[in-house]
Parts: C-alpha cells; sequence; structure tokens
C-alpha cells in the first residue's frame, strides 16, 4: 500500500466566474456600459441642472445653448434634466419584473420539471398556452385592463417573461437530471427541494443568468414601446420612452429630444446584451471544464 | 461472398505497396509555453500488410501522434517533422493536396464510430459518398462495391444493411461501418484510433479478427492505437510504448511482449489484470508529467529502478536488437528482470449471515417490449464480495439502480439484513439509504462539478451522520481523504480539477463516509487509465475488508472480477447465466456463454 503515492492536484485554482467574464473584450464593453449607465441613472437626478418636470423655462423646442446644453422640448422642459431623471423608470421597472418572473415562475418550473409527473404537465401546457400570444398582446391587455400605473406594468412584464423563462429552467434542468450527481443524492434518499437547491442550481446558473439579462433588455424595449404608445410611464413624469415620444412630433425643430433618450435606451439593451453573450460563454465553458 | 471479396483484393493490389514512415515527429499546441512540446520525436515504421500497435496511458499522446501522422490538425498545433507515403510528405503538402489523399489513400477511424457517423443519412449514402467522390463509381458499379465492402467487414445481410440508418446498428456493426468507409477507397494506411474502446469483449475480438483478416488480404499498413496492452499483444505484428509524447520501447510484439526492456512496459504488462493469476494489483505511483520531458528520463520520478543518473541525464531510443529500440540507460542492466507486479492479498472476511437477498427480480423498462432484469435471485453474505458480469445491455447494472433505489423493480422482493427494500430512496427510512452506497462508473458525471469537495463529502455527513456534530464534519472529512491517500489540499478544488483517478477516489471517500454495510459498485474503474485502475480496486478492497463491508462489483471485465470477487454471476439479457465460486468459474465454466466470454478476452501470456 506504500506503492501508491500523493499525487498532487494538477490544475491551479481556476478563476472566479466573475473574473473569467471580464476576459473577453466584450465582455468587459458590456459590463462597463452596464455599469455607466447604472451611474447616470442613479446619480443623474443629483447632477441635472433644472427640475424635469419645470416648464416654460426657455422658449420651446430650442436647439442646445449654455443655458440647456441639450436644448429644450415642446413644453420648454430643459432635455438634459429630463433625460438625467428618466432612465429612473426604465431600469427599474424591468429589473423587478425579471426578478419576480425568476422567483416564481422560474422556481415554480425548476421543482415541476425535476419531478415531472401531471402537476408538470399542467404547469408545461399553461406556460405553452401563454407562450402562443404574442408577449406585447400580453402586456397591452394587462394594461389596458388595469391601468398603466408602476405596479400593473411591473407585472405585465413579469408575467409575459415567464413562459420563456420557464422554458429556458426546464431545458437546463431536464439536461441535467439524469446526470449520476443528481443520481447520487437522489440515492441518499434526498428530497426532491434539496436536490433542485443544492445540486442542480448551482450547474445551470449559466444558462440561467444569460436568459436573465437578456430578458431584462427586452423588458427595457416592451417598457419603452409601452410609454411610446402612452401605455406605460404617464407625463410629466420624465421616461426616456415617453421622451421619444413627446420628441417625435418636433422631430424637425428640436432632434435631440427623441435622440438623447434612444442613445440611453440602445446603450442599456447593448450593455445587457454583451453581458448574456459573456455569461453564457464562460459559465458555459465552466460547465464543459468542470465535467471534463 | 468469396467471388466479390477476391476481385476487391485484386482490384486493391496496384497500389497497396504504400509504407508510411513517419520521422521525428513533433507536435506543440498553441498555448504551450516556449520549448514545451506534446509529442517529440516521434519516428514508426508501417510496413504494408503489418499492423503497428501504439500503446500507452491517456494523455501521453498516442491520438496526438495518430492525427498528426496524417497532417491533420483539428486547431492550429504546430507540426514538425516528416511523414512520408511512398515518395511524398503528407506534413509538406499544402493543406488541398492532403485533403485528397485522406481517404483515399490514408484513412483514419475515431474511436466513437456512433458520432462519426452522420445520424441523418443512411449508412449507404455515407459510403457512396467518398466512392464516388474519389473514385468516381456509379451506379450498378457503385452498389456492387458497397455490397462488397460490407462483406469485407462481415455485416450481416450487406443490401438490406445499406438502406438503414446508424442508430439501427449495435455498437460493434457501428464501428465497422467505419471500417468499411475508412476501407472503401482502398487505402495504403489506417489509422485506427481506439477503435474498439467502449465495446464488449466478445465485440471486440469480432472486429481484431475482421481487421486481421483485412490487414492479410489487402496488405494494408495501419497504426492501431490502444491503451489496452492485451489487445495490442495479440493483435499487432509491432508494438511501439509511448510515455509523456515519446515513444520508449518499439520491437515485434512478441520480443517486447515477452521480454520488455523498459521499466514502464514490464510495469504495464504486470498491470493488466489477468485471468490466469488473479491477483491484486497495485498502480504505479505517481502521474505522468503532461508534456515531453528532455532534460531527464521523463519515467524516472515513478521508475522503482530509476538511479541519480537517470534524473539528468538526456536519453535517446537506442537500438538493442537488430529490430528493437528502447529508451533507457539501464535497459542492458534490466534485462534480465521480470515484469513483477507489486501484488497484494485480496483477503475478504464472509460472514455466515446473509445480508442481502434478492428473489425473483424483473424489471421492465416503461415502454420496453422485453425485460431488462428477468427473474433474477441470488444471496450475499456479511462481507462477502460478488461479481456480476455481462455484456453491457445484460441488465447488470440496472440490478444495481434497483439495490439502491434509484429505479423500481416491477415484480420480485429484496432484503437487506431484516428489512424490506421497497420503492424508491426518497421513500425508504434514513437508515437503509445510509446502508446501501453505490459508486458510478464515471466520476466525471457522479461528482457535481460545481461543488467542492468539501461540499461533495459534507453531503453524506449531513444526510446520514446526524450523531456527528457540524464542528467535527471537517475532521471527519479529512480522515476521509486520508483514507483514500488524497492530500488534504484538494478539499477546496472542484472536481475539474482533479485526474480521473484522484476523482474516483473523492467518490470513495463518499460512499464510505455514509459506513455502509453494503457497496455497490458499476464499472468502477472502466473510466480509468490501466495504471489507475489497480490503484481504485486496491482502494475499495482494502477499506470494504477494514470495516466489514459486503461489495457487489459489477464490470463487463472478466479478469478484473476475478481478481476481487470471491463469487461471480455471469449475465446475459436480463438472465443469470452461471453463478458460482470465482475461482471454479473460471477454470471450470459450466454455461457455453460463460466459456465464450473467457475465450474472447485478449491474453497477454498466452501458453
Amino acid at each position: 500500500m506504500s506503492a501508491i503515492a500523493l499525487e498532487e492536484a494538477r490544475a491551479p485554482r481556476r478563476r472566479p466566474a466573475w473574473l473569467a467574464m471580464l476576459s473577453s473584450r466584450d465582455g468587459r464593453f458590456g459590463f462597463s456600459l452596464i455599469i455607466a449607465m447604472l451611474a447616470l441613472i442613479v446619480l443623474g437626478p443629483f447632477l441635472a441642472p433644472y427640475a424635469p418636470t419645470e416648464i416654460r423655462l426657455a422658449p420651446a423646442n430650442q436647439g442646445p445653448s449654455v443655458r440647456h446644453w441639450l436644448g429644450t422640448d415642446h413644453l420648454g422642459r430643459d432635455v438634459l434634466s429630463r433625460f438625467l431623471w428618466g432612465g429612473r423608470s426604465i431600469i427599474s421597472i424591468p429589473i423587478i419584473a425579471i426578478s419576480i418572473t425568476y422567483a416564481t415562475g422560474g422556481l415554480l418550473s425548476l421543482v415541476t420539471s425535476y419531478k415531472g409527473g401531471w402537476f408538470d404537465l399542467v404547469v408545461a401546457r399553461i406556460f405553452e398556452f401563454l407562450m402562443s400570444l404574442p408577449s406585447l398582446l400580453k402586456i397591452l391587455l394587462l394594461v389596458a385592463a388595469f391601468g398603466p400605473s408602476t405596479s400593473v406594468l411591473i407585472i405585465a412584464i413579469a408575467i409575459s417573461n415567464m413562459p420563456g423563462s420557464s422554458r429556458v429552467v426546464r431545458g437546463a434542468v431536464l439536461s441535467q437530471a439524469g446526470v449520476d450527481y443528481v443520481q447520487a443524492a437522489q440515492a441518499r434518499g434526498e428530497s426532491a427541494l434539496s436536490v433542485v437547491i443544492f445540486e442542480i442550481l448551482p450547474n445551470i446558473l449559466g444558462p440561467i443568468a444569460a436568459d436573465f439579462s437578456l430578458r431584462i433588455t427586452w423588458g427595457i424595449i416592451s417598457l419603452s414601446t409601452l410609454s411610446f404608445l402612452g401605455l406605460g410611464v404617464q407625463p410629466p413624469q420624465p421616461d426616456w420612452g415617453l421622451m421619444i415620444q413627446e420628441g417625435r412630433s418636433s422631430l424637425q425643430q428640436a432632434p435631440l429630444v427623441a435622440i438623447v433618450p434612444a442613445i440611453g435606451i440602445a446603450c442599456l439593451s447593448v450593455g445587457f446584451n454583451l453581458a448574456a453573450d459573456a455569461i453564457v460563454r464562460h459559465l458555459g465553458d465552466g460547465q464543459a471544464e468542470g465535467s471534463r | 461472398m468469396p467471388g466479390g471479396l477476391a476481385q476487391s483484393v485484386d482490384a486493391a493490389a496496384p497500389h497497396a505497396a504504400g509504407r508510411l514512415e513517419i520521422k521525428g515527429l513533433g507536435v506543440r499546441y498553441p498555448g504551450m509555453r516556449e520549448g514545451v512540446f506534446a509529442i517529440w520525436d516521434v519516428s514508426l515504421t508501417l510496413e504494408p500488410g503489418t499492423i503497428v500497435g501504439l500503446a500507452g496511458e491517456s494523455g501521453c499522446g498516442k491520438s496526438t501522434t495518430a492525427k498528426a501522422a496524417i497532417g491533420f490538425c483539428q486547431g492550429n498545433e504546430a507540426i514538425s517533422g516528416a511523414s512520408l507515403l511512398g515518395e511524398t510528405d503528407l506534413l509538406a503538402l499544402p493543406p488541398s493536396d492532403r485533403r485528397r489523399l485522406w481517404g483515399n489513400r490514408v484513412s483514419y477511424v475515431s474511436q466513437s464510430a456512433s458520432l462519426a457517423l452522420n445520424p441523418s443519412l443512411t449508412v449507404g449514402r455515407q459510403l457512396a459518398q467518398p466512392l464516388r467522390r474519389h473514385l468516381g463509381l456509379k451506379g450498378a458499379a457503385l452498389a456492387r462495391r458497397q455490397i462488397e465492402l460490407f462483406e469485407l467487414v462481415q455485416i450481416p445481410n450487406p443490401k438490406e444493411a445499406l438502406k438503414r440508418y446508424p442508430f439501427q446498428f449495435s455498437g460493434g456493426q457501428q464501428q465497422r461501418v467505419a471500417l468499411a468507409i475508412a476501407l472503401c477507397c482502398k487505402p495504403d494506411v489506417l489509422i485506427l484510433d481506439e477503435p474498439t474502446t467502449g465495446l464488449d469483449v466478445t465485440t471486440q475480438a469480432r472486429i481484431s479478427a475482421v481487421l486481421r483478416r483485412i490487414v492479410d488480404e489487402t496488405r494494408i499498413a495501419v497504426l492501431y492505437v490502444s491503451h489496452d496492452l492485451a489487445l495490442l499483444g495479440n493483435l499487432s505484428d509491432r508494438l511501439a510504448i509511448m510515455y509523456a509524447g515519446q515513444i520508449v520501447e518499439e520491437g515485434p510484439t512478441a520480443a517486447v511482449v515477452r521480454s520488455p526492456r523498459h521499466p514502464y512496459t514490464k510495469i504495464l504488462l504486470g498491470l493488466s489484470p489477468r485471468l490466469d493469476d488473479p491477483r491484486l494489483v497495485s498502480g504505479i505511483p505517481g502521474i505522468p508529467p503532461p508534456g515531453v520531458v528532455l532534460a531527464q528520463c521523463a519515467f524516472s520520478p515513478r521508475c522503482p529502478y530509476a538511479e541519480s543518473a537517470c534524473r539528468v541525464t538526456r536519453l535517446a531510443l537506442e537500438r538493442i536488437d537488430a529490430d528493437r529500440t528502447v529508451r533507457c540507460m539501464r535497459a542492458e542492466e534490466l534485462k534480465s528482470t521480470a515484469p513483477v507486479p507489486v501484488t497484494m492479498s485480496k483477503a475478504s472476511t464472509v460472514g455466515n449471515k446473509s445480508l442481502l437477498i434478492v428473489d425473483q427480480l424483473e424489471l421492465t423498462y416503461r415502454r420496453a417490449t422485453t425485460k431488462s432484469v428477468d427473474k433474477v435471485s441470488f444471496r450475499l453474505r456479511e462481507g462477502e464480495r460478488l461479481g456480476i458480469v455481462g455484456e453491457s445491455g445484460s441488465g447488470k447494472s440496472s440490478i444495481l439502480k434497483m439495490i439502491v433505489g434509484l429505479v423500481e423493480p416491477t415484480e420480485g422482493y429484496m432484503r437487506l439484513g431484516n428489512v424490506r427494500l421497497d420503492g424508491l430512496a426518497v421513500d425508504r427510512p434514513k437508515a437503509l439509504c445510509r446502508d446501501i452506497q453505490l459508486i458510478f462508473q464515471n466520476p466525471d458525471a457522479s461528482l457535481n462539478p460545481r461543488h467542492t469537495i468539501r461540499q461533495i463529502l459534507t453531503r453524506p455527513l449531513i444526510a446520514f451522520r446526524h450523531e456527528l456534530p457540524a464542528r467535527d464534519r471537517e475532521v471527519v472529512i479529512r480522515d476521509g481523504l486520508e483514507r483514500v491517500r488524497l492530500p488534504a489540499s484538494v478539499i477546496d478544488r472542484m472536481p475539474g480539477d482533479l485526474s480521473g483517478g484522484q476523482r474516483q477516489r473523492v467518490a470513495i471517500a463518499r460512499a464510505f463516509l455514509a459506513q455502509p454495510r453494503l457497496l455497490l459498485c458499476d464499472e468502477v474503474t472502466s473510466a480509468l487509465d490501466v495504471s489507475v485502475q489497480a490503484t481504485v480496486l486496491q482502494m475499495i478492497a482494502e477499506l470494504s475488508a477494514e470495516s466489514g463491508v459486503a461489495v457487489i462489483l459489477v464490470s463487463h471485465d472478466l479478469a478484473l472480477v476475478r481478481t476481487m470477487a470471491d463469487r461471480t454471476i455471469v449475465m446475459r439479457e436480463g438472465r443469470i447465466v452461471e453463478q458460482q465460486d470465482s475461482a471454479a468459474l473460471f477454470v471450470d465454466p459450466q454455461s457455453d456463454y460463460t466459456r465464450e466470454l473467457i475465450a474472447a478476452i485478449p491474453k497477454l501470456h498466452a501458453a
């Protein structure tokens, strides 16, 4: 028995996942973009030179000037101040909504798709039915029925994302359910919930995190669409989607009123999209590495 | 069939004179440090009508050699040296010219035919592709050649078989289809990369026989890469042993097997479990270096015969006989040293009380038409070691799954001690789950890739050892690691950071931390290298003897079962064919099937 020598563990300690994600150029770019936009949105209100809802500060639809760097809109409000205030709702509503999606629908399909049986069939069919309706239609129906308040918007976006997210979770769980480490836990007599939470969840965080990030992008876009249609954030609140709608009529006289918030929305979407790519790439890699 | 075969042989004759001469082959992967190579200075000559075997542990560079020899790059690895097919250097050719030779004059068959064959095309179409492209065959001539090829690799009923899809063939047949595709343009050189790994012994024997006949008839030159020394010892004409990216010994197979000169060869030959000598052998200590070592003998850190000079001298392949070379400075002195494996007794202490009773057990999977397990009954005494052998699909793993409670039997009765084993593990009392522990075939899959070793080993403690206060768990885990001889430093690592053997030892530690009464081992060594297999088996034998645990060992490898088990059950198609004491079974098998199985095992030291 002395013949068996101690072997040294071969590989160096692996890099933490978040560091690995920053190793690619677009990953770095995506996360920096998100951080920059978040900083702008959080600090913006403190930097805004004027109150965002104060009208007739200057003549309407003016171009950039020393007093109003980005000019004024059709009511003579300062565009810069409205821009700096207007990112709050567009970022917070989707994040809260998607978190709710995952805390309810995601968790539900996590457990049901592992357990299987008739309950799983019912849940899967309900989500499939919801999936057959266009996502914007679902949101519009809910908002039209309950009115465009912030909580309705959050719930509407949360519900419209549930079928898709549950499908991602379901696929990920099913890919792991037959693997031996899950069977090892089953052989220990562990309950379904503890198998799902302790064994499976750490292995499917990659696809879930990526889907989460992508859904925030879609949430941002659908919220701006709603605001643009007049069903989202209501005037006179400053909001990027709403600003585009308001600036649309005076696009020729004061183009910045619509263009600046549009750029803001684009930056957020691109940031979350690139981040999702980086997450998929690196958490995906980690899984392959782990099972080598 | 004979007519068609003769014709194909005749037609092959014109350009079957090609030999492949590999000279000073070296490969570097991108990202390797300056001056580090995956393989270095590999030279081999493949003569027409001979099979050259290339053997070694996984990671030693044998597959890299096989691919580089025909100039096949997967990434942008740098290949140096030359590979002469007749007068043409394959490595100097522009990629487009090289591609024209692949599948035409040089063919390659990879390990998993099931992956190499396109699942959505019939095998006939896949076979037709190269025939059309390289030989320009059409219509009746094409069909005739297709049937000829299937006859050559002995696929029954070739005409019908051509219309089938790959999944409609068994694993062994798939591999023969891949072989037929490789042979279709009558190549001069055939490279086989672990072509029978993962197949049953009987299937393997069948493929080897087909290959031998093809080589004799078509005078093709073959490079056969495998980790299975016993297989190559029987099949190949010349044998090359590779270690750390370099050939350490090369010569005529019979001579190398009879009187190995390199210590590594000696030890490897001693390691293969043997039917005629049921001793438990121990592994080679240490692990091989990841790349080529030039400054010293690469094997010296693990070599029992190493001297200080071995660790400072740069070694070359020395010619020791007319046609044998070896890379060892003590080869001449060690000439007479016999290949003596380090062995230990397998002492198990069998009690008199029965521990497990299995009675008329049956299992039919849902939507299946046949029974996976059919009326299986056996008894296991306390501390006894029982082996269950059979080909894949014989139902041996299903039995373990039912005992441990992963699958519910359709019929039958099982009892552990005085407690009836019912239903799934979730519904059984915890104490019962604790008593039965299962070690899986593949530690890559059975250890959660996202957990640290500490987390993995804590799970059984949380589940079963309630008497143990949480603060003492760390001590128990470290003790568990020590018992499987892993350094405590692995405790914060992930399974992906460990080698296959180390991972399997973590799995063993996990099983023993539950303090079971019955240990189930499902093909625990088949995913591991020969040098590590022995270590893992020895560990299971030792730990189970220490704690008086009964073991059921499921394997397709008869020799391995013989080294471990007191009693052996042979299974086929869900039924028990034979049940006997291991010693008696191998000397005097009662059933034809057992005799067939024993005969199919490649024997290294055939008397």
